[in-house]
C-alpha cells in the first residue's frame, strides 16, 4: 500500500457488536481474522469469537492509508487491547443496541480503552437500534458525563458507508484535535 | 454448547490432569502444562490453582490463532507447533489432533529443558491426551 500518511484506529466492544464484520465490510483487501468455535454459548450465543485481532487496510480518497485492528471482545483477552492499542490514533466503539446491556457496554468499554490511552478520541457506533433510536442522545450524554465526548451513529455493521462514515468522523475529530494543538501552540 | 471447560465430565478431566501432572513429573524443567479451549478456556492444568493460568490459557488461544493467521498468509499450509523461546525459558503450543472443538497444550518449561527433547515430550503428552479425549466422546 503506497500511501501519503498512515494512520491506524481501533474496533472495539463487546462480544457481538460487529468490529469484524465492521473491518470486512470496508477492508480493501480480505482482512486477517483470527475467529475461532465460540463453546461458551451460555454467555453470547454466536458461533465464532475472535481470540487475537483482525486486520485490515484502507486507502482513503486523499491518499491516507488506515490500518484497521479489531480487538477481541471479551474481557479476558484484555491484554490484546494494550498490545492492539499502542500507536493508534483513536478508538471506534461498537455497541449491540438491541441488547439490555448496550449502555452499560458502552460505559465499561470506552473506559477500559481511556485508561488504556487517555488522549485517544472516540467515535460510537450503535448496531441494530431502530433509525429514530432516541437513546443515541443518551449514550452520548451518559458518555460526556464521564468526560468523553464522541459522536455516537446508529450504524449498520454490515453496511460498508455506515462503517465508512464512522472512520471519517474520527478522521475528522482528530484533524480538529490537530488544528486545536497547533492553534494552541501559537 | 457448554463452555468447553465443563464440556467434560468430572472424570475425564481429573484423568486429563493426571497425565499432565505424570508429563511434568517425566519432564525436567517442566514448569506449567495446561489443556486449553480453542477460545481461551483453561480446561485442566497442573500444578493447579497458578493465579496466572487463566491469562496463559486466553493468551495461548491468541498466539495459536495469530500463528494460524500468520501461516495462512505466507501460504505455508498448518501450523504444527509455536514455538516461543525467552532468556529464562520455553513456551511451546500444540494442537491436540482430532479433537474438536479445538483444543491445544500450552507447556511452559525452564531454561534449562532442551528444546528436541521438551517437544518430544510434549507430543507424547499430546498424543495421550487426543486418545483420552476422543475415548470419552465415543
Amino acid at each position: 500500500m503506497s500511501a501519503d500518511r498512515e494512520l491506524k484506529i481501533i474496533f472495539t466492544g463487546p462480544m457481538g457488536a460487529g468490529k469484524t464484520t465492521a473491518i470486512r465490510a470496508i477492508s480493501d483487501a480480505p482482512p486477517v481474522s483470527t475467529e475461532v468455535a465460540n463453546t461458551d454459548q451460555a454467555t453470547v450465543a454466536k458461533a465464532t469469537t475472535t481470540v487475537a485481532l483482525d486486520y485490515g487496510q484502507l486507502l482513503l480518497e486523499d491518499g491516507t492509508a488506515v490500518s484497521l485492528y479489531g480487538t477481541p471482545g471479551q474481557e479476558r483477552f484484555s491484554f490484546m487491547w494494550e498490545i492492539l492499542c499502542r500507536g493508534a490514533m483513536g478508538v471506534i466503539l461498537l455497541i449491540d443496541g438491541s441488547t439490555p446491556t448496550a449502555a452499560e457496554d458502552l460505559r465499561s468499554y470506552a473506559e477500559a480503552f481511556r485508561r488504556i490511552n487517555p488522549d485517544q478520541p472516540f467515535v460510537i457506533g450503535v448496531g441494530r437500534a431502530p433509525p429514530d433510536d432516541h437513546r443515541l442522545d443518551d449514550y452520548a450524554k451518559a458518555l460526556s458525563t464521564r468526560g468523553i465526548v464522541a459522536p455516537v451513529f446508529g450504524v449498520d455493521v454490515r453496511n460498508r458507508e455506515d462503517v465508512l462514515l464512522l472512520v471519517e468522523t474520527l478522521l475528522c475529530v482528530l484533524e480538529a484535535q490537530s488544528f486545536e494543538t497547533d492553534h494552541a501552540a501559537h | 454448547m457448554q463452555p468447553t471447560s465443563q464440556r467434560f465430565d468430572t472424570a475425564v478431566t481429573e484423568a486429563v490432569r493426571q497425565q499432565l501432572e505424570t508429563f511434568v513429573a517425566g519432564t525436567p524443567g517442566t514448569t506449567l502444562a495446561v489443556l486449553t479451549s480453542g477460545d481461551g478456556f483453561e480446561i485442566a492444568a497442573h500444578p493447579r490453582g497458578l493465579p496466572t493460568v487463566q491469562r496463559l490459557a486466553a493468551m495461548s488461544s491468541s498466539l495459536q490463532a495469530l500463528s494460524e493467521a500468520m501461516v495462512q498468509e505466507a501460504g505455508l499450509v498448518r501450523i504444527r507447533n509455536l514455538i516461543i523461546e525467552s532468556d529464562g525459558g520455553t513456551v511451546i503450543v500444540l494442537g491436540i489432533g482430532k479433537v474438536t472443538p479445538r483444543l491445544s497444550l500450552t507447556v511452559v518449561a525452564s531454561g534449562d529443558e532442551i528444546l528436541g527433547r521438551l517437544l518430544w515430550a510434549s507430543r507424547g503428552c499430546c498424543a495421550a491426551l487426543e486418545k483420552r479425549l476422543l475415548a470419552s466422546n465415543a
